[in-house]
């Protein structure tokens, strides 16, 4: 079943990403979301009978691991490679007030 | 019980995160050891999101979430998964939490409480598992994050696996709030699913309350956070009951939404407008594989729960005749009950050894702010002068000096008994019959009274016994003090 979405679930999607859409740009996205679930639409009228899952990744990972510690050598090296670091935390930005 | 009163039904749900007992994180093999740890020391590509990394989950963290389940009556499901629940903190570096959502581990159980009006059962609507979300630091004086340009993450605790029990809005007071999460806790710590320590963040509990419409039907709801102790919980809802009332009664509206409790101030205050299953945006976490368990694996984990404490309560109450009082307080904790159990088998008589444990252990524990696992008397120890003090070898007074010896000082049962001199100073025969003697002399008004007949419910002659074992200092047997009290009197 094809979906689509209005300007106002358009808007909606966009606060809840926390995407700041110019007025004039949301009809454009507002079509390429409309664009995506067409596709998305598209794929699910295939005929897929037959067809195994995609589940062969899976399959080779165990799904549970036993509960004992690893050490990791480089945790220092984290830090290095981080953007930026105040003592012994990571610094990040002023956090949102949320959606 | 609650001391608030309100003018509308009172409707409220817990969500109650355990942090589960496990060594490592829920998704990776990194310590869960952060307490007083070196901020970001307990991290690794995993918890860190590095690309290309895919998490694997614990095994012990499946089998705490389905022995909690168990615990709690629920139904364990042979398929659970995880979803990403989106949310724009940077408290977990991937910018989602790993949580279950729509199959959760285990649905549909309950717990019994004691209720204002007698036992009370309260639903728990399921069990999740779910993964720890890094500390933020906000580097202001006061550490709150108004006025902070930046903030600081120590990501150690992010991935410590937890369970979220979520229950039915089934209660319908702060009390029984409070009295559900203490049966909560000892269950978990039974289970040894948790430690259940709220100080230390090992217990965190969300509450949700309402007040019920006029017409019965549900009123706005309000999210309580920061909660840290048990009676946080049932002041932050009494605080809210009164503020909601207050609101309804002077026709305002109740917002739905997310509130702080402020422990020092003793109020809630607004946090966020409350976010709903939309906001988070869930999506399906396809890094992982779902956790199936065959129905051998369910079975071998209901055959591996250790005794609940409502087996104990009822066994304890059935083996050694203890009343309901003594049985709640011997059975609270999984310990003291494995100790009271073992002064028995040691061979004291249950119901004095249930008196000693609860009322003098339990004493001692206090004053010295001891535990019971490194508490210095063994259970042998304490059953060998409780049985003295049932064979009037020792008075229950001299009992409890010789307690109080063998637990501070370490002896042994017979160097506490020396220590007190309570072996050689045993007053008895003519010691007690002078001592009586120079008691009668020294009160003879009272005497007089009793003589005369007129002490007609015994409270001048209690008064008398009193004096005698008082002069004794405990020393002298009651029973002998009143054969040898009525013989001198001439009753």
């Amino acid at each position: 079943m094809k979906m689509s979405v209005d300007r106002e679930i358009t808007l909606r999607m966009a606060r809840a990403a926390q995407i700041r859409v110019a007025p004039e740009d949301v009809d454009h996205m507002m079509d390429s979301i409309n664009d995506i679930l067409s596709f998305c639409a598209l794929v699910g009228d295939l005929d897929c009978t037959g067809t195994p899952d995609f589940t062969w990744r899976m399959k080779k990972r165990p799904s549970r691991r036993p509960d004992r510690e690893m050490d990791w050598e480089d945790r220092e090296s984290f830090k290095e490679r981080a953007p930026a670091i105040e003592g012994d935390f990571f610094r990040v930005p002023r956090i949102s007030s949320g959606v | 019980m609650s001391s608030v009163e309100s003018e509308r039904p009172i409707v409220i749900g817990l969500e109650v995160h355990l942090q589960l007992n496990t060594s490592t994180k829920l998704f990776c093999p990194c310590s869960t050891d952060y307490i007083g740890r070196t901020p970001n020391t307990n991290i690794c590509p995993i918890c860190l999101a590095v690309p290309g990394t895919l998490p694997i989950i614990n095994d012990r963290a499946v089998a705490l979430g389905a022995r909690m389940g168990i615990g709690l009556h629920c139904a364990i499901q042979n398929y659970s998964n995880f979803h990403r629940k989106n949310y724009f903190y940077p408290d977990l570096p991937k910018a989602y939490q790993i949580t279950q959502y729509e199959l959760p581990i285990a649905v549909r159980g309950y717990i019994d409480i004691e209720g204002e009006g007698g036992l009370k059962r309260i639903r728990v609507h399921h069990v999740h598992l779910e993964e720890d979300a890094g500390k933020l630091v906000h580097p202001t004086t006061d550490g709150r994050l108004t006025g902070a340009a930046y903030s600081l993450v120590d990501y150690n605790r992010g991935g410590v696996p937890l369970s979220e029990v979520v229950s039915e809005p089934d209660m319908s007071s702060p009390a029984e709030a409070k009295e559900y999460v203490s049966r909560l806790r000892q269950l978990a710590r039974y289970l040894d699913v948790s430690d259940g320590e709220m100080e230390s963040g090992s217990l965190r509990v969300d509450a949700n309350i309402s007040l019920s419409n006029a017409d019965g039907s549900l009123g706005t709801r309000v999210e309580i956070k920061n909660m840290n102790s048990l009676k946080s919980i049932e002041r932050a809802l009494e605080y809210e009951i009164v503020r909601q009332n207050k609101t309804l009664g002077s026709g305002g509206r109740i917002v739905q939404e997310t509130r702080l409790w402020d422990d020092s101030e003793g109020v809630t205050r607004s946090m966020r407008n409350k976010e709903t299953a939309s906001d988070y945006r869930y999506y399906p976490e396809m890094d992982l594989a779902p956790i199936v368990l065959t129905d051998e694996e369910i079975e071998r984990f209901e055959k591996n729960m250790p005794e609940l404490p409502w087996e104990k309560r009822d066994r304890f109450s059935r083996e050694f005749g203890l009343s309901k009082d003594e049985v709640t307080i011997l059975t609270e904790q999984k310990e003291l009950a494995a100790y009271y159990e073992s002064v028995v088998n040691a061979g004291a008589p249950s119901g004095r050894a249930a008196n000693w444990v609860r009322m003098e252990v339990l004493r001692v524990l206090n004053e010295t702010g001891g535990s019971i696992t490194d508490f210095g008397v063994s259970p042998a120890a304490l059953a060998g002068l409780v049985r003295k003090i049932e064979n009037k070898e020792l008075s229950s007074t001299v009992g409890k000096d010789i307690l109080d010896l063998m637990a501070r000082e370490g002896c042994s049962l017979e160097d506490a008994i020396e220590c007190s001199g309570a072996a050689a100073s045993r007053l008895t025969g003519d010691s007690l019959r002078a001592l009586i003697s120079s008691v009668v002399e020294a009160n003879a008004d009272v005497t007089g009274i009793i003589k005369s007949g007129q002490d007609k419910k015994g409270g001048k002659m209690k008064f008398l016994h009193g004096l005698v074992m008082k002069e004794s200092r405990g020393q002298a047997d009651p029973k002998e003090v009143s054969e040898v009290l009525s013989k001198e009197l001439g009753l």
